[in-house]
């Protein structure tokens, strides 16, 4: 690629950094925000914004942001519809708890690079190692899952899925007494579960050295969170481009078609599985240490895997940065606006909402659905071939219309509004897949200036 | 089509009320900067506010607030205010481990925050009090009125009570016993009064309700009864017919519910009159204070003569017994035209007395404030002053409340009705 010397190679390598650029610098104005500036402003401009925005909130939105996008790979990308993404969620977080924290069941010590004090007791592993256990631990539950429901298609699917999510809860429910082993202490759980490490910053007295729910320490989970909801999007975004992504949008559309074509549907869906299993498993490690600091059976309800696939629609199915911003939006709603907002009608109106408000907050969430349904059923942030798709009449509609006159003109809007960079861009991507070594890549076409 | 564009200017009439409000500003929530006089304090409850524990939460926090009002708000040279949290979620409609997390977290953020009485739960407090030990400028002190769980003050599951206090220091005090006694108690109780020969104990699966499961089943082996059965409850059923003709075919001649009655408690209770006949004829049922203060158990017609144990003394106990806490009852019913609900909003003052004792012998800081409750001579609040019409000691070393009472109650004509003061031994 880099030998590749044409006209437009510079622009593009500038392009392909525009939004690694643009992240690192909302996530770290985010940081700086809470680590420099508010404090030093005075308290009535201050105090508007750490009430309307608590670090703890942020921290809880990147959270859900890392869920958002491993649940996006299997329904975004590959249209699996997924009603047990909790499952992996307590999964990564049960893997914190055996691995980062507190002894419930056993006696043995062990410490790894772990940050905490050398005499305290149970196993303590490094944040980041446990991470990617956790991560492999989930993928492998992913194939478990995806495995039986391969010859599934559309509602027996998602049938499937939500058996599984509500079945590991109650199987953590019960785990206090498995044939006599305590495996995972049962309801109450596992804590302390230990806080993130800073390692040389915190040994250089830069940042607090163990991340704990403290304010300082909260700051700087920003930082660590922003790094993982970072590592997630560039992933999910790459992965889109390649081999593997394309297969997933072709079984997306149609199965049959895909498979006809030669994509290989079992290794494909089971990849999707273990790929959005990974990405729930980094965020269930994220969760236990640095959000609940314990894990408990009670904190993987269902109503969890629901907001999270509400955010994944409700942001733009398919496309990583509408989920983003769906999981950002939805989560503090759930979290902090409603409240807020409820503090706000009580300071005009002197009613007493701050906590009557969040009881309303599915009928809120309901409301929201409906409204996205009728008036945007893409999303906030659509997929480009999702909204092209969607602004296609249906059949029936259609045929009572004149099927030909409407169908031309939806496919006419589609090219016309279509981005022809985007589609050089995939093009050229294809062609390089296709065997770069033998052919010179050919310059991009130049549909717009034709 | 006019109803489609009546679709979208009423969607279009709530985005825009909506962004009003998102508008506006000034909000009240003062996340202290440390700019305002030292003589105000704030100190906080920490309560579910959604779901079946919010009208036991509303109460303790309007009673909490109605006796800081006679105080005059005023705890030594301190100006107080009281701040309400919630770490329940609608969604969940019970305490949520993100929610205790985060309020841990704006507890410690709140720089006028120097105390906080909670939580209910115990599974709450267990996540919130290491964030409270370990902070900077503490640790900082936490009292609660509910938490009934053995293991945050004493020797119980492995690693507790040491794992919730990282900084060595302890912070956190109760006012209530422990459901250790409270198994005690119901036991003996059972024994001595109701001469139960067969028990058969059910538990919901949860950290609550398996430790007074437990703690009645080792303490009625004791007393002599014989446990013929145990099993646990799922909440999620819709009937539990087949459990209570596995009691039956037992022949135990009384149940015991351990666990709270948010757990489909009202089916339950009505699946064993179905089965096993009324509550006062042969077979006994017994339920710890998971089971009180609930409205809606209370208008059930099968929970007649259904006993319950209360880790305390209840409010018509507290009412006889005259002085500040009968007061402040009469007051309440004044104000907001009912009695609270349930015995835990008086012992949420009972609480409160303690913080307020503690912040008016200390220097105003949040180290000085813990130090006066678990350090030194402890606190100790006289029988005279007490809401609780009795001596409220905190023993400095644990911070377990010195008083053992339990109170069995029987539920007659839809009340919480006292039976018997059990003391234990």
């Amino acid at each position: 690629m880099a030998a590749a010397t044409h006209a437009a190679a510079p622009q593009r390598d500038l392009k392909r950094f525009a939004w690694p650029i643009g992240y690192v610098a909302v996530i770290l104005f985010l940081f700086f925000l809470y680590f420099q500036i508010l404090p030093s402003l005075v308290k009535p401009v201050s105090a508007p914004v750490l009430a309307w925005l608590p670090v703890a909130t942020i921290n809880e939105c990147l959270m859900w942001a890392i869920m958002a996008l491993g649940l996006n790979v299997v329904v975004g990308y590959a249209g699996l519809l997924d009603l047990g993404y909790v499952a992996f969620w307590a999964l990564g977080g049960y893997t914190a708890g055996w691995l980062m924290a507190f002894p419930f069941n056993w006696s043995w010590d062990f410490h790894l690079l772990s940050p905490v004090k050398a005499t305290t007791p149970g196993t303590h592993i490094n944040f980041w190692l446990v991470c990617i256990a956790a991560g492999i631990l989930c993928s492998i539950l992913g194939l478990f899952i995806g495995a039986p429901t391969l010859r599934l298609r559309g509602d027996y699917l998602a049938l499937v899925t939500l058996g599984f999510g509500e079945v590991i809860t109650q199987f953590f429910r019960n785990s206090g007494d498995i044939a006599g082993f305590n495996l995972a202490n049962g309801d109450p759980g596992i804590g302390p579960i230990d806080p993130i490490g800073t390692g040389p910053l915190g040994a250089a007295g830069i940042a607090p050295p163990l991340l704990t729910n403290s304010a300082a320490g909260n700051v700087w989970k920003i930082l660590v969170l922003g790094l993982l909801v970072g590592i997630c999007i560039f992933v999910s975004l790459r992965i889109r481009e390649g081999r593997l992504g394309r297969a997933w949008l072709a079984l997306r559309e149609d199965e049959l078609a895909a498979s006809m074509m030669g994509v290989p549907l079992v290794r494909v869906k089971l990849l999707a599985y273990a790929v959005g299993a990974f990405f729930g498993g980094i965020g269930g490690v994220a969760n236990a240490s640095a959000i609940t600091t314990a894990v408990s059976p009670s904190g993987f309800d269902f109503g969890k895997s629901v907001l999270v696939l509400l955010m994944v629609v409700l942001g733009g199915m398919g496309n990583v940065w509408g989920v983003t911003i769906g999981a950002f939006l939805l989560s503090w709603l759930n979290s902090n606006g409603l409240k807020q907002i409820g503090v706000q009608i009580d300071s005009f109106a002197g009613t007493d909402l701050a906590a009557s408000l969040p009881r309303y907050n599915y009928v809120i969430l309901g409301l929201l659905l409906v409204l996205m349904m009728l008036f945007r059923r893409e999303g906030l942030i659509p997929e480009s071939r999702t909204k092209a798709l969607m602004s296609m009449p249906s059949r029936t509609e259609a045929e009572s219309l004149g099927a030909d006159s409407l169908e031309a003109e939806a496919e006419t809007d589609a090219v016309e509004h279509s981005d022809a960079k985007a589609d050089a861009k995939i093009a050229h991507s294809a062609d390089v897949m296709a065997g770069a070594a033998s052919a010179p890549s050919p310059s991009p076409r130049r549909e717009d200036e034709s | 089509m006019p109803a489609r564009s009546l679709t979208r200017i009423v969607a279009l009439g709530a985005i825009a009320a909506l962004s009003l409000t998102a508008c506006a500003n000034g909000a009240d929530t003062g996340t202290g900067t440390g700019d305002s006089a030292p003589t105000d304090l704030v100190i906080s409850t920490d309560l579910p506010l959604q779901g079946a524990s919010a009208s036991t939460s509303e109460s303790t926090n309007n009673l909490i607030q109605l006796y800081l009002d006679s105080v005059g708000g005023k705890a030594g040279n301190y100006n107080i205010t009281l701040k309400t949290y919630d770490d329940s979620t609608a969604a969940k409609g019970a305490w949520d481990d993100a929610a205790c997390a985060k309020n841990a977290t704006d507890h410690v953020a709140n720089t006028n925050e120097v105390a906080i009485m909670g939580t209910y739960n115990s599974g709450c407090a267990k996540i919130e009090v290491p964030t409270l030990n370990q902070d900077s400028t503490g640790p900082m002190l936490m009292v609660s009125h509910a938490n009934t769980n053995p293991g945050l003050t004493k020797t119980w599951d492995v690693g507790e009570p040491e794992k919730y206090y990282p900084s060595g220091t302890r912070n956190f005090a109760r006012v209530i016993t422990t459901d250790d006694y409270q198994g005690a108690g119901a036991a003996a109780f059972a024994s001595a009064d109701l001469k139960v020969k067969k028990a058969y104990v059910l538990d919901d699966n949860q950290t609550y309700g398996l430790g007074v499961a437990k703690a009645f089943s080792d303490n009625a082996v004791k007393n002599g009864i014989e446990v013929v059965g145990s099993a646990h409850w799922d909440a999620k059923q819709p009937n539990y017919t087949a459990l209570y003709q596995a009691v039956k075919a037992s022949g135990a001649d009384m149940v015991y519910l351990g666990g709270i009655y948010d757990n489909n408690g009202g089916q339950l209770v009505k699946d064993k009159v179905a089965v096993l006949g009324p509550n006062d004829g042969a077979v006994k049922l017994f339920a710890p204070d998971g089971f009180t203060g609930y409205p809606d158990l209370l208008k059930l017609d099968e929970s007649k003569g259904m006993y319950l144990t209360f880790a305390g003394l209840t409010q018509d106990q507290l009412a006889a017994a005259g002085g500040v806490g009968a007061k402040l009852l009469t007051d309440y019913q004044t104000k907001y035209g009912k009695a609270p609900d349930g015995s835990y909003p008086l012992y949420g003052v009972a609480a409160t007395q303690v913080i307020l004792d503690a912040i008016a012998k200390s220097d105003g800081s949040r180290k000085s404030v813990t130090e006066q409750v678990l350090g030194g001579a402890g606190i100790t609040i006289p029988a005279d002053k007490s809401v609780l019409g009795k001596e409220i000691k905190i023993d400095p070393t644990t911070g377990d409340t010195s008083a053992k009472d339990l109170t069995i109650e029987i539920i007659k004509d839809g009340k919480e009705t006292f039976e018997k003061s059990q003391s234990i031994s």
